[in-house]
């Protein structure tokens, strides 16, 4: 018997075959849930979850209409709703100096405010209780220069994560978030392709290997699943690399 | 197939019926781990042991040469070690100004000096195959107690041990991690849940509304142990929330104690 056997789940984030989100998926799935998979193109989402049998939905998490749209397809279509995942993110980089307001609110409209909307929706609609996992990252537990935008409105969630478990307990909602080490995905695809930055990288990783989107997928299994008595927390999945440091970019030759 | 199926485990603190030691080793024999199980209790032990196919080893968890020799007892009986976790403990309650230099030298010969040799007797034998170690830490090295100084003090030390250990093994593919339970219902805070309304002082400080039992715990352990968790150097907080609240101050568990007792 699979662990999420009866639970349905949302997933945001999930329009690439090689993202954490599309990882979930297809995790959850073997697991037995039952799964609705978002993205802001619904195009984009279609071919992952077809592969795991999941309804796809639109939705632009800075639209809190969508967020509510896409919580209540899940219970319309699957009759509850006990999990949602949020690996919604928008990269920024440069100096803070040099970084626009534009820049700083596009951060912050994705990660801070759109965290937010996303645990408000999700938690309204989760009648049962349940787990709401949203992602974090390695750049909030060791910070480096070039990440305010990112970093600060991905810290500034987690502080919100702390709140939303303190608050919704009571409907037996647990909240967590997961930081992910520096992990190969789109997103990141074009740091993987300098092999120095992936060695200045590894010097930094105690465990000596990069954390892959099946090593989150793990981490969001555990927390989703009954066995986790845990809210309120950030899981460290940076194969201990919050222990050192991130290079900096001089470091990248 | 369980999600330990292969791995050979060792648990320390499992020699008291219906303790943290004891839920972990029968979950871990569960999921399909052999398990080797040490303590100061011989009888307890092979009742436990007997009951999950398991081996049972002494230890003075206060005596380096007592742990080496679990761990090298263990080691033989299972074949090698995968899994190791550090479940003992004093939950001494004592004010500040009044603990003892024994009592402080007890604290820290089974409260840091422990762990610290446990983890050294572990890492050579891990070393080549990996492993993980995991130490039961406190939600109170986190958030404070009161009378709980000397246990907070040293469950914070080791927790920093623990990730300290973590960096330098990882390389081996050694991961080390600690667990922070809350008040749990097990034999360490009998006295408290013997006195009426204590405990229910405490509720209010979790946000999930109920404790931990020690079968949360062991789920937390699984995890930890199992190859899917690619975590290493962390403190998880096994608590519901605990941590976010604090735990009950003195004057608030007399307050809930005096109303019990109308």
């Amino acid at each position: 018997m699979g662990r999420l056997e009866g639970k349905v789940a949302v997933i945001l984030g999930a329009s690439n075959a090689e993202s954490m989100g599309a990882a979930t998926a297809r995790r959850f799935a073997r697991e037995g849930a039952k799964l609705v998979l978002a993205a802001r193109r619904k195009e984009a989402v279609e071919a992952v979850a077809r592969d795991v049998g999941a309804l796809a939905v639109a939705c632009d998490i800075v639209v809190e209409e969508d967020l509510a749209s896409l919580a209540k397809q899940a219970v319309d279509h699957f009759g509850r709703l006990d999990i949602a995942v949020n690996y919604a993110g928008v990269e920024s980089g440069g100096p803070l100096i040099e970084t626009s307001a534009e820049t700083f609110r596009q951060a912050a409209d994705v990660h801070f405010v759109g965290t937010a909307l996303f645990i408000k929706q999700m938690a309204l609609a989760m009648a049962q209780g349940g787990s709401i996992i949203t992602a974090s990252s390695l750049t909030v537990l060791v910070q480096a220069p070039g990440l305010s935008a990112y970093a600060g409105s991905k810290g500034g969630a987690d502080a919100l994560v702390r709140i939303a478990a303190n608050e919704l307990g009571e409907r037996n909602i647990r909240v967590n978030a997961i930081a992910p080490g520096f992990t190969r995905s789109a997103m990141t695809a074009g740091y993987f392709a300098v092999e120095a930055v992936t060695r200045a990288f590894l010097r930094e990783i105690p465990l000596g290997r990069f954390t892959t989107v099946e090593d989150v997928a793990n981490s969001a299994l555990w927390l989703a699943s009954d066995e986790a008595l845990v809210t309120g927390q950030v899981i460290d999945v940076t194969a201990g690399q919050s222990l050192r440091r991130t290079p900096r970019p001089d470091e990248f030759v | 197939m369980g999600r330990l199926a292969g791995k050979r485990a060792l648990v320390v603190g499992a020699a008291g019926r219906g303790n943290m030691g004891q839920a972990i080793a029968r979950r871990f024999a569960a999921e399909g781990a052999r398990v080797a199980v040490a303590g100061r209790h011989r009888d307890v032990l092979e009742e436990l042991a007997a009951g999950i196919g398991g081996v049972a080893v002494d230890c003075d968890f206060a005596d380096g040469v007592s742990i080496g020799a679990m761990v090298g007892a263990a080691a033989a009986g299972l074949g090698g070690i995968d899994i190791a976790v550090n479940a003992t403990g004093w939950g001494l309650l004592r004010p500040f100004l009044e603990t003892s230099a024994e009592e402080l030298d007890r604290m820290y010969a089974l409260q840091l000096r422990g762990p610290f040799q446990f983890f050294q007797a572990l890492i050579p034998l891990m070393t080549g195959r990996g492993g993980s170690i995991i130490q039961i830490s406190s939600a109170t090295a986190t958030i404070l107690f009161h009378d709980h100084d000397a246990y907070m003090a040293t469950k914070a030390g080791t927790d920093h041990l623990v990730r300290s250990v973590a960096n330098q093994f990882g390389e081996r593919g050694i991961r080390v991690n600690s667990i922070s339970p809350g008040v749990t219902e097990t034999p360490m805070t009998a006295g408290a849940q013997a006195v009426p309304g204590l405990m229910d002082a405490f509720l209010e400080s979790y946000p999930l509304g109920r404790y931990g039992t020690p079968e949360d715990i062991a789920s937390g352990c699984v995890w930890l142990a199992s190859d899917e968790c690619f975590m290493t150097g962390q403190n998880l907080q096994v608590n519901g929330g605990l941590t976010l609240r604090g735990n009950p101050s003195a004057a608030d568990i007399a307050a809930s104690v005096a109303a019990a007792a109308g």
